[in-house]
């Protein structure tokens, strides 16, 4: 339209320009494309018969707005590009040049350019802030303009000299052009408005300020065509300087006291207007200096970030395109490009992406375009942190999960949908929805990358928060997600993909402890079987049923050794935690896993620890100390449960590695959720070993080289004993150093209180699930173990003692008494026999006193003495050995016998 | 306290009274050509030593002092003593012979003895014999020919029995000690075992006449039934005692191992010598029969270094020890084996 009435002169540019400067400016520098290609959707569309010259100066306008563009928000960069471009134009246009003469507007462009590079360059602040792209842009653009004018200085000093010529002419030229000029800009105002949705608030300020213009224009058309330009310039070059500014202004008031062809009053309503518009510009002018540059009046200018920035919101597509699957996919395509690369604005491509899904949907391209780009939205959001050890932000995870949940319901919904990693972008059939629907992607990739980031998100957050509850509540979203996927997978998936989908399921449900089973349990089966299929049915799966489903499966189909392994562990666990002892200890020694686990990688180390470890708490619950103890004994004996279990690092060790170690140990760390409760393992490892070893430290007593059983736990008697003044009991440990002492002398009520009472109750019993059951298992062994412990100590004093008393000091009935007695009677523990008729235990006295002992190690150590002194003898005797080695042997004999002898003797001596 | 004192007291009384065959019994240790043949105590020294334990000395730790006094013919009287301070880390730079000189000074201004004729030291279940009382008492022997060393057992004593003991060294100890050689050879040579590394010197404990007069008087007043711990067994005694010497059979094993090696490297090495002697000759012999000159000598022993042998002072004085725990043990047991008869019989009696 307006092309009709451009005659080849820079008015074309100017105006187009300023109707162009609503539209293009937010698109910025970046979509070299775009502005191009949206003046063609123009001019497609409106166009009709070009001259070569018109074609020409079409291009060279356009390269100068984009120039000036790039001016405005000071990038160097694309400048320098466009300048390039630029000379390419006009290199071809040099044949309409030679005819009609250089244009003015490319004069001028030029000796803007030169201008504005000048006063750039001797901005040195402005330098410094700049990023060094631009710098670098800069220096070369000013040496090649440099280079470049020369050609054309003539021409420069001469619209240098008399830029209002040039100007006048312009604006000669635009007053013709007025009319379509507004028409253009309001066309572009509708484009703007439909594809930009967010500027819509912005718009109708823009659309007065046109309003305005467009009565202005009605007015006065040359009036307002030279003031149009004149705003044009000035709100456009920022860079412009005051001066100039200034030196045009007067230049237009004399021009326009000079032209002055309409009437008096039309003149002051003009000026008012103009002096209004000044005053504009002014505020304008202000703002744009405080470099509140994003939201003008006009709302025209979004400040650009980064180097090679994205648009906020960009313009999709042109309007009027038709929109097809091919358009989406290249589009998208175009978006992926940008993807890894340094400096691209990584939010930006994800709602990007969304736009595109939106834009799909709405024109119903189909399911499969949409899996495609929602695939590709995942994947940008997963990429959205740069490095590992971040962790997703909220928003982002929860569109994440919002997505993922999204693209299961199209998957369900679309069967005919395949999707596998294998597909080659070639093969894909997004569109012909005659043929099975194949999109590239994996929906398990995605889960367990999912999984992963959960993962991560719990480890970053503070255990203690309230935030961390809010995370953990998103557990469960977690675990529909990921049994949908399973559902998906087991009707579509190959047995590999269930393994790993099926591994997932089991690590989020391996550690729970399963209230329901254990409530349908714990009820009688009184009821019908009828209802409690009922129940269970209401209440689905039992995770015990679950587990074993799904791990047999994994043992029977994997091929992976990993993921078996920890199948097997998990599954361990799961018996353990719900106290089926029996299988999880049978499951553990058939998979041989205590021989190899040391070849593990960490991860599955940490897993069998935690294993054992729950082991371990699963053998104490059932009352079997000694199982419980060796389970935990290699966790525990050294010292860093912490670490071994993967729930926290030590801070001893901290200087020892590096950063990356540090980095590495931390991302194994298990989440708070899984953690086993430290303080309850180490209660329970120590309450096993002082009901082992008491009784044992009773029975060795005077044995020399007794052995320990637990070094750990010795070590927090003798710490006990170091304490100069004891008070009550304070901590755990503390507790079951006094129930040990208590125990050492068989008092076995102190110990029942030390052990169970409201404060150890509080720590660490009320943590089991039956904790009243393990309560009761503890009050008994310490009873018995007292029991035995007293009759170790003190049988030396009893020549007989009635099983009576004992079941009454032990308040244990008699015929626990009984067993156990006699259990120590045939283990050769105690030297007693049992007098049935009268029930009591008549005490052998056949256990050395201490002088005795004593005398026996002394012996000992004399022999050996002897021994050693006889070498002595034989060195000395060594020529003629044979004779006394005779005589030694002989003696030694002797010896032995004497030292049996002397034994004896003292036994009948001490009878006393 | 009070029953202690009073059983020093007649320990002291009767051992007075018994001057004569105390002297007898224990004479025989203190053989033939010592300077002293009797050491005879005040009452005062006692009761100032004990003293001095009571307030000083506890547990493992011992407590030491000089003796006073003058020596009379062969025997060495004991008329006074003090303590020297308990050392402490932090006053090292504690001059003890200052301390002393100072002390006899002053308490020859009182008119006191002031003689330096011993030193005095408690003891911790009879474990006296070491290193260190060895070379104090050879130092004190070697300044002043007549000193002594009184070696006091509180635990003895606080079962009732004074014990008290004046150690001399031998003669032929002195010697070797003077030679400072320990070497196997130098002890074989100096004819030293165990046995005869220390002379105990009897002892005779005097009192005035009036004290004596007390005594008496005290003890007649005094009730039997204090009496009554002289039945305890004390059987924590013997083994304390036990454990002590199985340490000390312990260091004495090692002890004969290290010896033993010592033994074995040095045959060892005289069969090399041997060796390589004979192969010298041979290759002489053979030299000679070709008609060239003989391999000069060689100075053996920088060839084979004789191995340094263990020094065997150690031993002796572990020995030593080990007989003074058998010793003890032997009292003991003898004694406690005296306690039981006595309580049987008294059963037997009553029943």
């Amino acid at each position: 339209m307006s092309r009709f009435f451009t005659t080849g002169s820079d008015s074309e540019s100017e105006s187009s320009l300023s109707g162009e400067e609503l539209v293009t400016k937010p698109v910025g520098g970046n979509y070299g494309k775009q502005p191009l290609l949206l003046s063609e959707d123009e001019e497609d569309t409106k166009r009709v018969v070009r001259s070569a010259k018109d074609k020409r100066f079409e291009e060279l306008t356009n390269l100068i707005r984009t120039i000036r563009n790039a001016m405005k928000i000071r990038d160097v960069t694309k400048c320098l590009e466009e300048f390039e471009l630029l000379g390419k134009a006009y290199g071809k246009a040099k044949s309409i040049v030679d005819k009609e003469g250089v244009p003015r507007f490319y004069i001028r462009i030029l000796a803007d350019l030169e201008d504005y590079l000048n006063e750039l360059w001797e901005d040195k602040e402005g330098k410094k802030k700049m990023n060094k792209n631009n710098a670098k842009a800069l220096s070369t653009l000013r040496q090649k303009i440099r280079k470049y004018n020369r050609d054309f200085e003539s021409h420069i000093t001469n619209y240098k000299q008399n830029p209002e010529q040039s100007a006048d002419e312009d604006a000669e030229k635009n007053e013709e052009d007025s009319e379509g000029s507004s028409d253009e800009d309001e066309d572009d105002e509708g484009v703007s408005a439909s594809t930009f949705l967010k500027k819509k608030s912005e718009a109708p300020s823009s659309e007065s300020r046109k309003f305005l213009k467009k009565m202005e224009d009605e007015d006065e058309d040359s009036e307002d065509s030279e003031d149009d330009e004149d705003w044009d310039t000035g709100s456009t070059s920022s860079d412009s300087d005051s001066e100039e500014e200034e030196g045009k202004q007067t230049v237009l008031a004399s021009r326009f006291l000079k032209k002055a062809p309409t009437t008096e009053e039309d003149k002051k309503a003009a000026e008012k207007k103009r002096e209004d518009k000044a005053k504009k510009k002014h505020d304008r002018k202000s703002k744009r200096l405080d470099e509140e540059e994003e939201d003008n009046e006009g709302g025209e200018w979004e400040r650009v970030r980064g180097g090679v920035p994205l648009v906020k919101k960009p313009k999709m597509f042109a309007k009027g395109t038709e929109i097809t699957h091919a358009v989406v996919i290249k589009k998208l395509n175009e978006i992926l490009q940008a993807r890894g690369k340094k400096g691209t604005d990584r939010a930006a491509q994800i709602e990007l992406l969304q736009l595109l899904v939106q834009i799909a949907s709405e024109n119903n391209l189909g399911e499969g375009v949409i899996v495609k780009i929602k695939f590709n939205i995942i994947a940008s959001l997963y990429d959205y942190n740069p490095n590992l050890a971040t962790y997703m932000k909220p928003e982002m995870w929860q569109k994440c999960l919002d997505c993922i949940n999204e693209l299961m319901d199209i998957l369900f919904a679309n069967p005919n949908i395949f999707v596998g990693e294998n597909i080659l972008e070639e093969s894909e059939n997004l569109q012909n929805a005659d043929q099975p629907l194949r999109v590239r992607g994996c929906i398990l990739t995605l889960v367990e990358r999912m999984d992963e980031e959960f993962t991560k998100i719990m480890q970053n957050t503070d255990p203690h928060s309230q935030e961390y509850v809010e995370h953990l509540k998103d557990e469960a979203q977690v675990c529909t997600i990921i049994e949908r996927v399973q559902r998906y997978l087991e009707e579509k998936g190959t047995t590999d993909e269930i393994c790993r989908i099926y591994l997932r399921r089991i690590l989020h449900t391996y550690y729970k402890f399963d209230y329901k089973a254990h409530q349908r349990q714990l009820t009688p089966p009184e009821g019908s079987s009828k209802s409690e299929q009922d129940q269970a049915e209401n209440e689905g799966e039992d995770s015990a049923v679950l587990m074993e489903r799904l791990c047999k499966y994994i043992y029977a189909k994997d091929r992976t050794d990993r993921i078996r392994t920890c199948a097997i562990l998990c599954h361990i666990y799961h018996h353990a935690l719900h106290s089926r002892w029996y299988q999880a200890r049978d499951l553990m020694l058939m998979s041989h896993l205590q021989d190899n686990i040391q070849h593990a990688d960490p991860p599955v180390q940490i897993l069998y620890n935690r294993t054992m470890v729950q082991l371990g708490i699963c053998a104490f619950r059932q009352g079997l100390t000694k199982d419980a103890h060796n389970a935990l004994l290699d966790i525990q004996s050294s010292g860093r449960a912490k670490e071994l279990l993967g729930q926290g690092l030590l801070l001893r060790s901290l200087q020892e590695r590096n950063q990356e170690q540090e980095k590495v140990e931390r991302r194994r760390q298990v989440p708070f959720h899984l953690h086993i409760n430290l303080e309850l393992l180490e209660c329970v490892y120590l309450v096993s070993a002082m009901l082992l070893e008491i009784p044992y430290m009773a029975a060795h007593e005077s044995d020399a080289r007794r052995r320990m059983i637990s070094k750990q736990f010795h070590h927090q008697l003798r710490v006990g004993e170091r304490q100069p003044l004891l008070g009550p009991p304070e901590s755990m440990r503390e507790h079951v150093v006094a129930a040990s002492k208590a125990m050492k002398m068989g008092d076995w009520k102190t110990c029942h209180s030390f052990i169970i009472n409201e404060k150890m109750n509080g720590k660490v019993w009320d943590l089991f699930p039956e904790a009243d059951k393990v309560r009761s298992m503890l009050v008994r062994k310490i009873q018995e173990e007292s029991l035995r412990t007293y009759l170790f100590t003190y049988s030396s004093v009893y020549d007989s003692i009635s099983m009576e008393t004992l079941s009454d000091m032990f308040e244990l009935d008699l015929p626990t008494v009984h067993s156990i007695i006699s259990k120590m009677i045939i283990n050769e523990e105690l030297m007693a026999s049992l007098d049935q008729p009268t029930q009591t235990v008549v005490m052998h006295r056949t256990e050395p006193t201490a002088q005795q002992n004593l005398a026996l190690q002394l012996a000992e150590k004399l022999g050996s003495l002897v021994e050693n002194n006889e070498r002595v003898f034989d060195h000395k005797q060594g020529t003629y050995g044979g004779y006394f080695r005779d005589q030694k042997d002989g003696y030694r004999k002797n010896e032995g016998y004497m030292r049996r002898g002397g034994y004896r003797q003292q036994q009948s001596q001490t009878a006393y | 306290m009070a029953s202690r004192k009073e059983g020093t007291g007649s320990a002291a009384t009767s051992s007075s009274s018994t001057t004569g065959a105390a002297g007898k019994g224990k004479g025989k240790a203190g053989s033939g050509d010592s300077a002293v043949k009797q050491v005879q105590i005040d009452g005062l020294v006692v009761l100032k030593i004990i003293k001095h334990y009571q307030e000083e000395g506890q547990g493992t730790e011992v407590v030491q002092g000089v003796l006073l006094g003058l020596v009379v013919e062969d025997r060495l009287e004991i008329t006074n003593c003090f303590p020297f301070p308990q050392h402490t880390e932090d006053d090292a730079d504690f001059d003890e012979v200052q301390y002393q000189m100072e002390m006899m000074r002053s308490l020859r201004h009182v008119n006191i003895d002031h003689l330096h004729v011993g030193w005095y030291q408690s003891t911790y279940y009879g474990s006296f014999v070491t290193r260190a009382l060895l070379d104090s008492q050879f130092s004190y022997q070697h300044a002043i020919e007549e000193s002594v060393v009184l070696i006091y057992d509180p635990i003895k004593t606080a079962q009732g029995s004074l014990s008290l003991k004046a150690y001399r060294l031998t003669p032929k100890l002195m010697e070797v000690c003077k030679e400072k050689d320990f070497s196997p050879e130098a002890l074989k040579k100096g004819n030293i075992t165990f046995e005869h590394m220390f002379e105990e010197v009897p002892i005779v404990i005097k009192n005035s006449h009036l004290i004596n007069v007390l005594m008496w008087e005290l003890e007649k007043k005094s009730a039997v039934a204090d009496k009554h711990e002289l039945l305890s067994l004390a059987s924590s005694h013997l083994g304390k005692t036990l454990q002590l010497l199985m340490d000390r059979v312990d260091e004495m094993s090692q002890d004969i191992v290290k010896y033993n090696t010592y033994m074995r490297n040095t045959s060892k090495q005289q069969q090399q010598k041997h060796q390589y002697q004979q192969r010298r000759q041979q290759e002489n012999m053979q030299r000679q029969s070709r008609g060239e000159p003989p391999l000069p000598e060689e100075d053996l022993s920088k060839l084979f270094k004789p191995h340094q042998p263990p020094a065997r002072m150690d031993s002796l004085l572990i020995a030593g020890q080990i007989n003074t725990y058998c010793q003890n043990i032997k009292e003991f047991t003898a004694q406690n084996l005296g306690k039981l008869f006595m309580a049987q019989a008294l059963q037997e009696y009553n029943s």
